[in-house]
């Protein structure tokens, strides 16, 4: 990081003061935007506008952020992992001019949340018309570096692809963009919440997980409009609520950062259905190690759901043929076993204990309590198999 | 064992039918030849060499040439030229000397350019070159899209596509929009009327961004025979064209027959159904296995037939072995008949025009057209249907009671002779380019004093000021910038000026909701209203429910024995005369009108016998129109003593006759053109007919009809002259019966408008 940089970074206390670079000729009038904190800064000659607000941290939530950290530099690779400085966490979001991702739509408002010594910081840039559109976006490369890291939620399919087709536009004026990492927890709130929410919206999130529901905000979806009257008329209240509801997005994504690591990496307790959420995840980025002890913890807190079969199969995977079998044999006792744990416990019995008769019998229970086809199918198969190697007993 | 007849003997046996009122032989053409270019990349000879192409024809070398020289060519392509080398050679040979090269090529339909790719790659292994070729469009999957933006050297799609996918993401194709080299435009005939006037706006935003980006791409057309290919390319793409017209192709023998039906009500000269001629001609031919295609102008035609066809012959073949091609089918269902006719276990399809183009389907040897196809520069492109590989082939065109189509049978010379028809567009059609104005204000941001393409700076602000007040685009430091979160192309359709389409939902299976079309709205109100049957690939569906709000109808499959006919009713309202001129005795005006339609009765018409055996209202709100149209307009005193019924039919003779041939006359469909008499004209409380466009803001049909009103005019009296009946027919004045003498009248009429009878 660039001295210059850092520096720049250690000023901002609270509300920045106007940055005293040298001021072009014929000093544009006040922006009225000032009253709400934002401050013009100069890159080049034309300045933009810039609001930096710090917010003090619980002495809580910094231990959580840095135990989380700590704790994935152990940690195998996942999504969700990051082993740097804290400070590198960008998170990151922007309110565009519309949801088409095409050349029409602009981004009026970028910004982060970064946890420095000072407490929250969040930077807001905001583009007062689309003429202004080089120092707005460039401002906001300034203090980029590409090792941080961006943090987003659904950045990689729209925000950030949005940032990629506006700086084409000005490619000749800007630097290059930095390949930062990126992790969007969309896709990690949808893993978690997906079935027991409404829709993974960020403000339902915040009310439903966080528990921390917004009071008089502005919906995002009016954010276009509202841009588009003050394009109009030049009047700047209506303005404030979607400065705020992008403050209050970036802050939460910090939040729900901390809050699904904990969960990824069993700092927080863990329901069952986390568990699960937390071992599939595992096993997709790789780290059956992982997924086999979620696996074990959802199964233990709910053993009469399909997470016993989730666990004997991930032993299975991992060599473990015994304790697989161990754990599904108890069900061949069971009044309404499920098809599945019994067609998967014929093949254990019938490969790893060569106990044709229990096989057949698991089968038989299976093919009982009306499977659906596609395992009626693979029963059937075996059955039929199994009646061969024990010469024609019966079903 | 019974021995098929061959095509010859099958030529023989109908060259004796009574009912064959002409046989035209076209003698076979021997090839003109010339050597491959010496400047010829190596590669590329060695690849034609290999595929065995020794030389070149003629056009092929000259569009070479000239593209070489930077000039924007069009070739004129006859069918089975062998158009692609005019655009592949010059487009290859660049790429082979310059790999960072790339070109777009622009085909009408989806199914064009998969063949296009087939072909190109092809070539290209043969070249042992490394260039990269892609299709771009909606099937393109996403994966596959980004490479295709990155590398692909060769980008095959079509104007839609480039319409709302490629121009409205152009951040996207950076690497293609600076190094454009070639815009290829194939079928180039087929951008007129709304589409066309779509399409050169689509490429006025093209240029532009090319002209962003740094490119300026040279253009290469190829279009089938028409008046002015040279004039419709510079229209669609603001450029002067070089013309190349020496077709140096050879050709088979083929025999272009003429079948009138038989006249079975002399009074009234009403002649046999052309549809049950055709089954029964199209019929003889499949049963000897002979590949026939069938042609009929509409797509409820398409579907009577095919069922004819499949019914009858259903006992030899599956019913794979004859198939519908239209339209309003899915681009899958499409695809799969092109593949089977090409295997050859298609040897029938019934088509509309849509197969006019020139999508490969290999080898047809008979043609079967139900009815003039509208403009001799179509009936050609469906004539090239049959015998595209040098063989003998036959073309029989069957004569409905039209007075068009009379016209032409008993005017033969007018087909082998008179130039064929011009095409027209607009680009500067308000609607249409107003709209463009959007998509391309969205792209790229306009700064006052620059021009949208070869649309002056002066005209450009005065739209950009209208949108600033409409609330989509919004002027900063002299620049107009996109202040809006619509995505403008989404809700813009190149094919329809309509913009709103209905889509078609069977629900034959219950749960299982099915889109199986779509329909603009203007064609819905006649054949998607309530109880309407709908034919989808010769299946029978009942409109059960239309959703207009929702632009959506509901259809279950049937079986009837009937099929429904709408009527509509038009009013027009004339807003400003922009031109006026004295025709003999007659005005003739062009200008805007309003023409409000409003569909209101449908009739149930019986399959066999064509009798009406039901009819039913149409409740559906009136659609308005502001379009342009011509007025002709005729003072009292020519109708003497006559009283207003007497002149109402005196004006829809006329009428009947003018739509007809002013349609024949701009190139246009039937339905891109209507006319409507009013007795007292609420503008002039005068006798009037009005021809107007039937798309908003018009495409330039009146413009022109104004121009040339006294070619129309005389050829309308000379042809109702020529009619053989006595006292007006439905081919000629469009009645039957009427105790006055209809026909004479409408003589009389046109006469004292201009129009002088000639033999």
């Amino acid at each position: 990081m660039s001295l210059k940089k850092k520096l720049a970074r250690m000023k901002t206390h609270l509300q920045e003061e106007p940055a005293p670079a040298p001021a072009p000729e014929n000093l544009p009038d006040v922006s009225p935007l000032e009253k709400y904190g934002f401050v013009p800064f100069y890159l080049d000659e034309t300045p933009s506008l810039r609001r930096r607000t710090v917010y003090e941290v619980s002495r809580a939530f910094r231990e959580r952020m840095e135990r989380v950290v700590e704790n994935w530099k152990e940690a195998p690779d996942h999504p969700l992992k990051h082993e740097q400085a804290v400070e590198q966490l960008m998170f990151f979001d922007t309110e565009t001019t519309g949801l088409s991702t095409g050349a029409g739509t602009f981004i009026f408002l970028i910004g982060y949340a970064r946890l420095t010594g000072d407490g929250l910081e969040v930077t807001q840039h905001f583009l007062e018309g689309p003429e202004k559109e080089a120092p707005f976006l460039g401002g906001f490369l300034d203090d980029f570096q590409a090792s941080d890291v961006i943090v987003s939620y659904n950045g990689k399919s729209f925000d950030w692809p949005q940032v990629k087709s506006r700086h084409q536009f000005l490619r000749r004026e800007l630097p290059r963009l930095p390949e930062s990492g990126h992790i969007d927890l969309l896709h990690a709130a949808r893993r978690f919440w997906k079935h027991e929410l409404p829709s993974c919206r960020l403000a339902v999130i915040e009310e439903h997980v966080l528990r921390k529901p917004r009071t008089n905000d502005t919906p995002g979806a009016l954010a276009p409009l509202l841009y588009f009257d003050y394009m109009e008329t030049g009047k700047t209240e209506e303005l404030t609520g979607i400065f705020d509801h992008h403050d209050q997005d970036v802050r939460t994504l910090m939040e729900l950062y901390v809050l699904l690591s904990e969960k990824v990496l069993q700092l927080d307790t863990l329901r069952s259905a986390d568990h699960a959420a937390a071992a599939h995840w595992w096993e997709k980025a790789g780290s059956p190690a992982h997924a086999e002890d979620h696996w074990r913890q959802a199964f233990e807190a709910d053993p009469r759901s399909s997470y016993r079969l989730r666990y004997a199969m991930m032993l299975q995977k991992r060599k473990k043929k015994q304790e697989a079998l161990a754990l599904l044999l108890p069900c061949l006792q069971d009044r309404s076993p499920s098809p599945e744990v019994m067609d998967e416990l014929a093949k254990l019995l019938e490969h790893e204990e060569k106990d044709s008769e229990r096989a057949l019998r698991a089968v038989q229970r299976g093919l009982d309590a009306a499977p659906d086809s596609r395992t009626m199918a693979k029963l059937r198969k075996r059955a039929d198999r199994l009646q061969k190697k024990t010469g024609g007993l019966g079903l | 064992m019974i021995r098929r007849k061959t095509l010859n003997e099958c030529i023989q046996e109908l060259k004796q039918d009574e009912n064959i009122v002409n046989w035209h032989e076209i003698p076979p053409v021997p090839a003109a030849a010339v050597p491959l270019p010496d400047d010829l990349h190596q590669g590329l000879a060695a690849a034609l060499r290999k595929k065995g192409i020794p030389e070149l024809y003629t056009h092929q070398l000259s569009t070479f040439e000239a593209v070489r020289r930077g000039e924007d060519v069009t070739a004129v392509t006859p069918t089975a030229s062998g158009k692609t080398l005019c655009y592949n050679l010059p487009v290859l040979q660049e790429i082979a000397e310059d790999p960072s090269a790339r070109a777009l090529y622009l085909f009408p339909t989806k199914a064009l350019s998969q063949d296009q790719l087939s072909e190109l790659t092809d070539m290209i292994d043969h070249m042992e070159l490394n260039v990269k070729s892609f299709t771009y469009d909606g099937d393109t999957p996403s994966n596959v899209r980004q490479l295709v933006r990155k590398a692909g050297n060769i980008v095959i799609t079509n104007p839609d596509m480039l319409h709302s996918a490629i121009l409205p993401h152009h951040t996207k194709w950076i690497s293609l929009f600076e190094n454009l080299k070639y815009i290829v435009i194939d079928e180039l005939h087929t951008y007129r009327g709304v589409f066309g006037s779509h399409v050169g706006n689509v490429i006025r935003r093209l240029k532009r961004l090319c002209a962003y980006y740094g490119s300026s791409p040279t253009f290469i057309c190829t279009s089938a025979t028409i008046a002015n290919p040279q004039e419709l390319a510079a229209m669609l793409t603001g450029r002067q064209m070089t013309l190349i017209d020496n077709n140096g192709a050879p050709r088979g023998r083929r025999h272009l027959a003429f079948y009138n039906p038989p006249v079975v009500h002399k009074e009234l000269n009403i002649r046999r159904s052309p549809v049950k001629v055709v089954n029964e001609l199209a019929a003889s031919f499949l049963e000897e296995k002979i590949q026939t295609i069938v042609f009929a102008r509409s797509r409820v035609r398409v579907e009577i037939i095919l069922s004819h066809l499949q019914e009858l012959i259903k006992d030899e073949y599956t019913k794979r072995s004859i198939r519908g091609y239209r339209g309003g089918y899915l681009p899958k269902q499409r695809r799969d008949i092109e593949q089977s006719l090409r295997s050859g276990e298609t040897i029938g399809v019934v088509s509309t025009n849509a197969l006019e183009l020139g999508v490969d389907i290999g080898q047809l040897q008979v043609c079967v057209m139900t009815g003039y196809p509208g403009s001799i520069a179509s009936s050609w492109q469906q004539a090239g249907r049959a015998g595209r590989r040098q063989e003998e082939s036959l073309v029989v065109m069957v004569a409905g009671s039209s007075p068009l189509d009379q016209y032409v049978f008993s005017h033969p010379e007018y087909f082998f002779e008179a130039p064929p028809e011009s095409a027209r567009l607009n680009k500067d059609n308000l609607i249409i380019l107003a709209d463009h104005l959007k998509c391309a204000a969205y792209e790229l941001p306009f700064s006052r004093g620059s021009g949208f393409d070869d649309l002056p700076a002066e005209d450009t602000e005065e739209l950009l000021e209208y949108l600033v007040e409409s609330r989509v685009i919004h002027e900063r430091s002299s620049t107009w910038y996109w202040m809006n979160d619509a995505f403008p192309a989404h809700n813009i359709s190149l094919r329809s000026a309509a913009q709103e389409n209905v889509v078609i939902i069977d629900q034959s299976v219950p749960g299982e909701s099915r889109v199986i079309g779509e329909m603009d709205t203007f064609s819905a109100m006649t054949l998607l209203h309530e109880e309407a049957i709908y034919l989808h690939e010769g299946v029978q569906h009942q409109v059960e429910e239309l959703d207009w709000e929702e632009k959506k109808a509901y259809v279950r499959e049937v079986e009837v024995d009937y099929y429904t006919d709408a009527n509509l009713a038009v009013r027009l309202s004339v807003l400003e005369v922009d031109r006026e001129k004295q025709m003999a005795e007659a005005s003739v005006q062009y200008g805007d009108v309003m023409v409000s339609a409003m569909a209101t009765i449908f009739k149930k018409i019986k399959l066999e016998s064509f009798e009406n055996v039901g009819s039913g209202p149409i409740h559906l709100p009136e659609q308005e129109l502001h379009t342009n149209a011509l007025m002709l307009e005729f003072t009292e005193e020519l109708f003497g003593s006559l009283g207003e019924d007497d002149i109402e039919q005196v004006l829809l003779g006329a009428s009947h006759v003018l739509q007809y041939i002013a349609s024949v006359h701009v190139m246009c469909d039937r339905s891109d053109l209507h006319s409507v008499p009013e007795v007292k004209a609420p503008h002039n409380q005068l006798p009037t007919i009005f021809l107007y466009d039937r798309y908003p803001g018009g495409i330039g049909l009146a413009d022109r009809l104004y121009h040339d009103a006294d070619t129309v005019l005389q050829k309308a009296a000379s042809y109702i002259a020529g009619c053989p009946c006595s006292h007006g027919c439905p081919s000629c004045t469009g009645m039957a019966e009427a105790e006055l003498a209809v026909k004479d009248w409408t003589i009389y009429l046109l006469e004292a408008a201009g129009g002088k009878v000639t033999k």
